[in-house]
């Protein structure tokens, strides 16, 4: 199958967008790197403490015009924007491809999911009212209007270049607020094409800033006191840094981080659809998403467990691994090479605590004439059991740790003893066997037959114990009321 | 791409492989209006239909496309199963004609038909699409056949 045009083109150097100007960084650049080719794509600045500086400034000058801008006309910026990416949908997914790696199927789910959140942000003058009462006592009324608060750090990972940080920005904006959104200095020509389509959506300078780079860039909003809040979505130890400096510095945080997710398998589950659930869930986005399923755990009998999973060796061994520009890829490669060698480690420790290592993803095809440097196959553990660093840690990549348990109980049991609380799913075609899970899994996100459960932009994406830090969410109308401070009027006229 | 013995698993190559099926079908047609004046503004509107079809299903798949559905892992066709000939034979007349659309008709309508069984708990809106167009297909299957 014909491999789909590359958007990115030589080896651009990305520039920061800050009060509506594209500025040359002064600080080091690298390589940004196309991981299924494994050739430089561009160069990234990684910007300096100056320069966030100089973009919180033109947030905050742009904060009192922007805010007086009414809500319906920041919903029609925000409309055209939602219309632009319309327009350049299949440009900015074969982006995310080039530069993260991802299927083409999946890079374009992230493109739809992402505009999602501009979408549901358009309907901001519904979104961001208040509430009244007439008359608390006679002759005097209270209402609430939420207020926008300033201006916003967004800090985007590398899984999800394109969709992650619109969980944020777009409300952000559309509430009246102004963003600076750092992505992640691996691929940050997804943010690069979004700013590029801000700008040409008329927003006034200063709204959307995007400033490039790493530590520098982070540490300067965590310590600038102009930025009243943060949305992160990472690791587990990033995130809980970030909430712990937003604590200190006042800030209002939303700190996602990692996962180790379970998908429970019960023995009446419908086996066709839940093999193809499961190949997308622990295999898709190359596992490296919080979302993805990490260990497989499996109520039943022994003869349930050997057909069950022969046919999920089966599919899994059929796994198509290549570019993600070529259509008929199911699974392309890890994000760089540190990222293989982690998952390589993990492989070498399940098989060292004596997991047996059903499919070995160390040996793999390619399709195509591609360098393996980044590619990984999928693997498959059985015989986990809890203790193991297989079982507990989050790999980040193709690995399936299969686990057993005698029955729902139990199962749910070793669910809830794992450390984070992101995405746990239970396939199974019993209702009362899917309540039970539902209602007794410590997690912010639950699928019931949903191998990924990623909430719709109109619902928070939830999290818990330590895939999550703080109290509201992004998306939806948590993400209205993180970015607006609730103020009360009561009045009375003599 | 068609005609050829490659396995279609992703939604993406699946899309693909319909576009360019009902591309090569719209181009028969075309040619048969070309030639059969006598039912040459039937053969156009198939051929325009086509196009309707292709945009039907883009947007459908392009409308519901996420990472919480199975789009890499949604199918299991085979190209060759389903390849088109599209090639009127020289010296073929009207019936001949007819008889060539209505076996390649019957091949997009089972094409579209093993696509949305094999996709319907996985894919969303996209198996809809794929059923409206095997009904305008069978509708057309008819009108080919009373022609």
């Amino acid at each position: 199958m014909a491999v789909l045009e590359e958007p990115i083109k030589g080896v651009p150097l990305v520039k920061n967008y800050i009060n509506g100007e594209w500025v040359e960084s002064k600080g080091e650049v690298k390589d940004v790197v196309n991981p299924a080719k494994y050739e430089t794509i561009g160069k990234v600045p990684i910007s300096t403490r100056e320069e966030i500086d100089a973009a919180v400034k033109a947030a905050q000058e742009a904060f009192p015009d922007w805010r007086r801008t009414t809500p319906v006309a920041r919903a029609r910026y925000v409309f055209r924007l939602k219309q632009l990416l319309e327009e350049h949908f299949e440009e900015v997914s074969r982006v995310q491809t080039q530069e993260h790696g991802k299927t083409i199927d999946e890079s374009r789910g992230e493109t739809r999911r992402g505009t999602e959140n501009v979408e549901v942000a358009c309907g901001i003058p519904t979104l961001q009212m208040g509430y009244n009462l007439e008359d608390i006592a006679t002759g005097i009324d209270e209402y609430l209007i939420r207020n926008p608060l300033g201006v916003f750090g967004i800090i985007g990972p590398f899984n999800f270049p394109f969709m992650i940080p619109l969980w944020s920005a777009p409300y952000a904006v559309a509430t009246g607020n102004c963003v600076i959104v750092k992505p992640s200095s691996e691929d940050p020509f997804s943010q690069l094409k979004i700013a590029e389509l801000v700008e040409e959506a008329g927003f006034p300078p200063g709204v959307w800033n995007v400033v490039n780079g790493g530590r520098v860039v982070v540490t300067g909003m965590l310590e600038h006191p102009g930025i009243q809040g943060i949305a992160f979505v990472g690791s587990t130890p990033t995130a809980k840094y970030i909430y712990q400096k937003c604590g200190e510095t006042g800030k209002r945080v939303i700190a996602q981080g990692g996962a180790k997710n379970f998908i429970v398998i019960m023995p009446d589950c419908n086996v066709n659809a839940t093999i193809a659930s499961l190949m997308t869930s622990f295999f898709g986005n190359t596992g490296q998403r919080c979302l993805s399923g990490a260990n497989l755990l499996i109520v039943g009998d022994d003869g349930f467990y050997k057909s069950f999973m022969e046919r999920v060796a089966d599919s899994v061994s059929k796994i198509v691994i290549g570019y993600g520009l070529d259509e008929s890829v199911q699974m392309g490669p890890l994000r760089d090479v540190e990222k293989k060698q982690r998952v390589l480690g993990y492989i070498d420790s399940g098989i060292k605590a004596g997991a047996r290592l059903m499919l070995d993803g160390r040996k793999f095809k390619i399709r195509g004439d591609y360098p393996d440097t980044c590619f990984l196959g999928p693997s498959i553990f059985e015989k986990v059991t809890s203790d193991m660093k297989i079982a507990r840690e989050e790999i980040f990549g193709p690995v399936m740790s299969v686990m057993r348990a005698k029955n729902l109980d139990e199962a749910i049991d070793m669910v809830n003893d794992c450390d984070f609380g992101n995405g746990n799913a239970i396939f199974t075609a019993d209702g009362k066997s899917a309540r039970e899970f539902q209602y007794r899994v410590v997690s912010g996100n639950i699928g019931i037959n949903i191998g990924i459960v990623a909430p719709m932009a109109f619902f928070p994406f939830s999290g818990m114990k330590d895939s999550f830090f703080g109290i509201l969410h992004t998306q939806g109308k948590e993400a209205v009321r993180f970015f607006t401070e609730s103020k009360v009027v009561i009045q009375r006229w003599f | 791409m068609g005609g050829n013995d490659m396995k279609l698993q992703t939604a993406s190559s699946v899309i693909s492989f319909a576009r360019e099926l009902e591309g090569e079908s719209a181009g028969f047609y075309e040619a048969l209006a070309e030639k059969f004046a006598e039912a040459k503004d039937s053969f156009l509107a198939f051929a325009q239909e086509n196009k309707k079809y292709v945009t039907q299903v883009e947007r459908a798949y392009y409308g519901v496309i996420s990472d919480a559905i199975e789009g890499c892992f949604a199918f299991d066709l085979e190209a060759g199963d389903y390849a088109l000939d599209t090639k009127l034979a020289e010296g073929a007349g009207y019936a001949d004609a007819l008889s060539q659309a209505v076996k390649m008709e019957e091949v997009l309508v089972r094409f579209y038909t093993v696509a949305a069984e094999q996709s319907q708990a996985l894919m969303a809106d996209v198996p809809r699409a794929f059923m409206l167009i095997v009904r305008k297909r069978n509708e057309r299957l008819a009108k080919l056949k009373s022609l």
